[in-house]
């Protein structure tokens, strides 16, 4: 909503600052967002008095002026003809910038002195085009700031309304606000006009078929009238506000518009057929041409304001084109009316017509107001326009409405805001916005609500008045009193908490992707055509392909994030990314949206530096981290699948993670055709763990063993396996051995190549025996080793070195 | 004899005198106390002499080797002392040369906004709180008292997805499903990911809010005032200065919108702050009776009030972060700086 503080002033007095009433409104809820002021920087251009004029000495078509600027006389050459001595003109003072950065100064004109200018209308800005330079009234004082004088200066608000401040979609509206917090009175404009034609009702007539879309409907009519352009003062008020003035007829709907925020129609009366209206919904698939000359199919949901035969406009949104008011016109039936706020929202979004006169219907009119713009318009257009106004008003207004009345405890208030208002206090607030208000008994009031505040219809939208004009930042700040209670975060949260604190203590930064990606994503996984992660949720509205489906994964994400990365020189990545992806669940409402990590690994294992090694990343990195993360959060009977890898991995160099027989997630080399598909050119390291699942397996019971008190000894032992046998394998036929002095196996060797036969790798373990009560002799222990390794050459048929 | 004695007794203490290193002085015992030591083999010489000159003798080495041995041990330690402070004096590493460290990787500015928002909330007792993303409309909208057809709706450009969901506009949903689940009082924040169809170099078509939500017997407009209070001087430093604007939002009344004195220019006016001096950070209000009867709690019992704010604005403020992009560009040149 554009305002334009000097027309504001018409309706209120008002002596702030610009900058003074822009805070009040602001601090009322009308939230000035932008603020210019008009004629600023023209202050040095003065009324003057041309004293004398005098043929320049040198030039044919200049004079030489003696110009008295209030203060002294000033020598001015000036080249427009369209003046006499005895003028008064507007003279720019020496130092004035005038627009288009053009500055006055001092200087000598064919060899004479020149003190100023004297300017034109459009070279201040004041007009499209001028001959000459611009001659004032002789009432205006000597010296006086041009635009002062005028009157022209002014500031224009641009306020943010909120889309339930329907009453203050125009100058009055806002004027209303002001009168309301500085405690005066709004003057409105206008009286009913001269009504010298006939009756309206031998001349026109209103039916409203459909009045559960239009509750009233009222009409003028005008003969008579001449379309011609608006007088100035009309147009520049438009302009301030940023409309386009049009012809009289016209301009003065939309000044009333403005003014009342009350949205008006005229139609040729003379193009209506029958000489009627009727409002009535359209017919289906019926087309209609509005006035910016586009042709729109209407739908049965539509209403329309029709002659006998057509479509005249679609209400409350745009005229037509056929019963638009053109050069020729003389008759005008003039609309002011009232409509469904739904329906004409609904039409107005299906078609894409948004106007300003939708945008207040859809929020809400004032129907109390109808009568009162019509009448206001009507003696504007009779005195702008020369036109006869008929004789009456049609008011379809089959159902009057009325004043709300609601009613309001002090105690609510006061025990809502945490104030410690009184009844006069509230009382005083509810009259300063015209609002009725009558105590019914102590501490309670009736309060009767203007049509014009559409918002107001329950007594929790009255405190917020009272809240609102009382202001804010004048109630007092409290600590509540509040319940205690109890309610432990669940596991999951701490569980997520901790996989932060783990990841980046293991190096690893946090990445953020969009929850959406493109289809094609998923192609560049290698993903099976009947892959769970292809039943992916659409979006209808998708910004674009690359953001058209919930991601199911995280890995695309990661993998474009490492490609940025790769791109810009920086080669050693450890990133994650512990968000959500989006399953569809058969015959639910709602989305699976388990939280997941994605983990990502490349280039050097260690920060590159002067005494690191510069080993990289490979397979056991990845799984160190995961091994990291099930020992911290207590998950038992971890195992690591080979058997179904995941499409995206190096077949041999990846693994399914399971926790029994449930698989959380994977991990694994990706697969050089993802990362050529990515562009990414060196080895990369993934793992992917579903949270939710890894939360159900979290937790395991601590059951401490004491710590001995006496010495462990240990026997190593080296191994000859199959290549194809898991290390994993015999290590757990070594632990799972019912021997209770076995006190711990370790893997500390693998070994393939000179000396190893062809399919078969060497382990070596070291194997720890320990007693809890006394210290074990080597005739002891030798018994025990014996036995183990017995058991698994047995078991596993392998070799001992 | 005791000729011989003084002679090798003046040789010894002047060699232990003259001896520099540890090496040198065992070297010297060896060579007079060791099996085969010269004052070992006049020892040995004892049989040969008259039993009354023998205990003399005796007693005269015994004390020749007990004095050697102190002067040994005295030597020794000075030696050591000397080795040490040498060693000690000469060995010099660069220590301004790195360590030998582990990276430590950084996490994202959006959630370090939200674990300190939230921390500062679970100070207060409130708990945090999630719900679904892909939500429906009745809890996005219609229970927030966004009615169909209204222009309130275009507050929130939506994202649809098939089948009468949507990708949430807000996290006010996860009020309206905590409310449902528990009776009153109920404390929660919360942190979520929310989407809305709009993209530019101010707007990411996903970002993050944090909402916040206190209901119980007797909260009044002055106890959110007070909340937001703390929580601001908290985020962004003692006494910060803040105001309530009055504003709308259909699922509160009154509603607020809360600024603060703009941090860069602290009140004085700039570009950030578009030279008002104030910063938008959060929209708050008192929960309108509406949800209240959409949830089934008795406004007339029970009042509260509910904030939300923007996690991206927040952290872009905190962090004098200038573009909005970054926080999705993942370069890791940018994260590492968290």
């Amino acid at each position: 909503m554009i305002i334009s503080y000097n027309w504001l002033k018409e309706f209120v007095d008002c002596d702030l600052a610009p900058s003074e009433l822009a805070d009040m409104l602001t601090m009322l809820g009308l939230e000035v967002e932008g603020m210019r002021s008009v004629g600023a920087g023209f202050d040095s251009v003065v009324v003057a008095l041309v004293e004398e004029k005098a043929q320049h000495p040198n030039a044919d078509k200049l004079s030489l002026c003696k110009v008295n600027d209030g203060v002294q006389l000033q020598n001015v050459v000036c080249g427009a003809q369209n003046f006499s001595a005895g003028d008064r003109v507007a003279l720019a003072r020496l130092g004035t910038v005038l627009p288009g950065d053009f500055k006055i100064k001092k200087s000598k004109i064919r060899g004479e002195e020149s003190c100023g200018m004297l300017c034109s209308e459009k070279e201040l800005g004041l007009a499209e085009e001028s001959g000459g330079i611009m001659i004032l009234t002789t009432d205006l004082p000597l010296g006086t700031p041009l635009f002062d004088a005028l009157g022209l200066k002014d500031t224009i608000f641009e306020i943010g309304l909120t889309p339930n401040r329907a009453d203050c979609l125009s100058i009055i509206g806002v004027a209303r606000e002001v009168a309301a917090k500085l405690g005066t009175t709004i003057r409105f404009p206008g009286h009913a006009p001269v009504e010298s034609g006939p009756a309206i009702a031998t001349l026109a007539g209103v039916t409203v078929e459909d009045s559960d879309l239009c509750p009233r409907y009222a009409a003028r009519y005008l003969s008579g009238c001449t379309i011609a352009p608006s007088p100035a003062w009309l147009v520049s008020r438009l302009e301030a506000v940023g409309m386009r003035s049009i012809n009289n007829v016209v301009d003065i709907t939309n000044y009333v518009l403005m003014e009342f925020g009350h949205p008006l129609h005229a139609f040729d009366f003379d193009r209506l057929a029958g000489g009627k209206i009727i409002v009535r919904r359209a017919g289906e698939g019926e087309l209609f041409k509005s006035l910016d000359g586009q042709e729109r199919p209407l739908l049965s949901t539509d209403l329309t304001i029709r002659d006998s035969e057509r479509a005249v406009a679609l209400a409350g949104i745009m005229g037509g084109e056929n019963s638009e008011i053109e050069p020729s016109t003389t008759n005008i039936l003039l609309e002011s009316a009232c409509f469904d706020p739904s329906a004409i929202r609904r039409s107005s979004k299906r078609l894409g017509l948004h106007t300003e006169s939708s945008h207040r219907f859809e929020r809400g009119a004032d129907i109390g107001i109808v009568t009162r713009a019509l009448d206001r318009a009507a003696s504007l257009m009779a005195e702008l326009a020369g036109g006869v106004v008929a004789k009456g008003i049609i008011d379809v207004y089959p159902h009057k409405v009325h004043p709300r009345q609601l009613r309001v405890r002090l105690e609510r208030v006061n025990a809502l805001l945490g104030t410690g208002l009184t009844g006069a206090e509230v009382q005083d607030i509810f009259t300063r916005l015209q609002f009725q208000v009558r105590e019914i008994e102590p501490g309670e009031f009736t309060v009767t609500v203007p049509t014009f505040r559409v918002d107001i219809s329950r007594e929790i939208d009255l405190i917020e008045e009272v809240a609102r004009l009382h202001g804010f930042n004048a109630i007092p700040g409290t600590m509540p009193k509040a319940r205690v209670f109890s309610d432990r975060p669940p596991l999951r949260q701490k569980v997520e908490k901790g996989l932060r604190d783990l990841l980046t203590a293991h190096g690893f930064s946090e990445v953020v992707n969009f929850s959406f990606f493109g289809v094609d994503q998923l192609d560049k996984l290698r993903l099976g055509s009947d892959d769970s992660r292809r039943q992916t949720i659409r979006l209808l509205n998708p910004l674009s392909d690359d953001l058209a489906v919930m991601r199911t994964t995280l890995l695309p994400g990661l993998l474009q994030n490492a490609e940025h990365n790769l791109s810009r020189r920086s080669l050693n990545l450890r990133l994650f990314e512990l968000r959500r992806v989006y399953h569809p669940v058969a015959g639910q409402e709602l989305a699976h949206e388990p939280l997941h990590l994605g983990g990502l690994l490349t280039g050097r294992r260690h920060p590159e530096g002067w005494n690191h090694e510069a080993a990289v990343t490979d397979f056991f990195d990845v799984k160190g981290v995961l091994e990291n993360i099930f020992d911290e959060f207590r998950v038992r009977g971890v195992s690591y699948g080979t058997g179904t890898p995941e499409p995206f991995y190096h077949p041999g160099k990846c693994c399914t993670l399971l926790v029994g027989s449930e698989v959380i997630g994977s991990c694994g080399e990706l697969h050089p055709d993802v990362l050529e598909r990515f562009v990414i050119d060196q080895p990369v390291y993934y793992l992917e763990l579903n949270v939710e699942k890894l939360v159900s397996h979290c937790g395991a019971a601590i059951a401490v063993v004491p710590p001995s008190r006496y010495p462990d000894t240990f026997r190593d032992l080296a191994l000859l396996i199959d290549d194809e046998l898991p290390a994993a394998v015999v290590v757990e036929a070594i632990r799972s051995q019912k021997i209770k002095e076995l006190d711990g196996v370790e893997l500390f060797d693998l070994y393939t190549g000179a000396g190893i036969p062809q399919g078969k790798k060497s382990i070596a373990v070291r194997i720890r025996y320990r007693s809890p009560d006394r210290t074990l002799t080597d005739d002891e222990v030798t018994p025990l080793h014996t036995k183990i390794i017995d058991n698994i050459v047995k078991k596993l048929g392998i070799t001992v070195r | 004899m005791k000729e011989q004695l003084d002679a090798l007794s003046a040789a010894m203490f002047a060699d232990l005198g003259t001896a520099l290193s540890e090496k040198g002085l065992q070297e010297l015992k060896v060579r007079y106390l060791g099996k085969k030591g010269e004052l070992t083999a006049v020892m040995k010489c004892l049989g040969t002499l008259s039993p009354e000159e023998r205990p003399l003798a005796g007693q005269a080495i015994n004390a020749i080797k007990e004095r050697f041995e102190e002067e040994f041990a005295s030597r020794l330690a000075g030696v050591k002392e000397a080795d040490k402070l040498h060693r000690l004096a000469s060995e010099r590493i660069d220590v301004t040369l790195p360590g030998r460290r582990n990276s430590v990787g950084t996490r994202h500015p959006v959630t370090l906004v939200m674990e300190e928002v939230s921390e500062i909330f679970a100070g207060l007792g409130f708990q945090v709180a999630e719900g679904p993303e892909i939500e429906l409309d009745f809890y996005n909208f219609e229970a927030l008292n966004f009615p169909k057809d209204h222009p309130a709706r275009d507050m929130q450009d939506t994202f649809f997805l098939e089948g009468e969901r949507l990708l949430r506009t807000h996290t006010s949903p996860v009020q309206v499903r905590t409310m449902l689940r528990h009776a009153p009082p109920v404390r929660i924040i919360a942190p979520g990911t929310v989407y809305r169809c709009d993209s530019d170099a101010t707007h990411s078509p996903m970002f993050h809010q944090i909402e916040g939500l206190m209901v119980d017997k007797g909260i009044t407009f002055g106890d959110l005032k007070g909340i937001l209070t703390i929580f601001l001087n908290q985020y962004f430093g003692k006494g910060i200065g803040m105001r309530l604007r009055p504003s709308f939002f259909p699922f509160t009344e009154p509603s607020a919108e809360v600024d603060i004195a703009c941090v860069i220019c602290k009140g004085a006016g700039c570009r950030v702050c578009k030279n008002s001096g104030w910063l938008e950070i959060l929209g708050a209000g008192m929960v309108d009776p509406e949800v209240f009867r959409h949830v089934g709690y008795n406004p007339d019992e029970v009042t509260g009030f509910a904030f939300g704010m923007g996690i991206e604005r927040l952290a872009m403020l905190k962090y004098g972060i200038n573009d909005m992009r970054f926080l999705f560009e993942n370069d890791i040149r940018f994260l590492s700086q968290f």
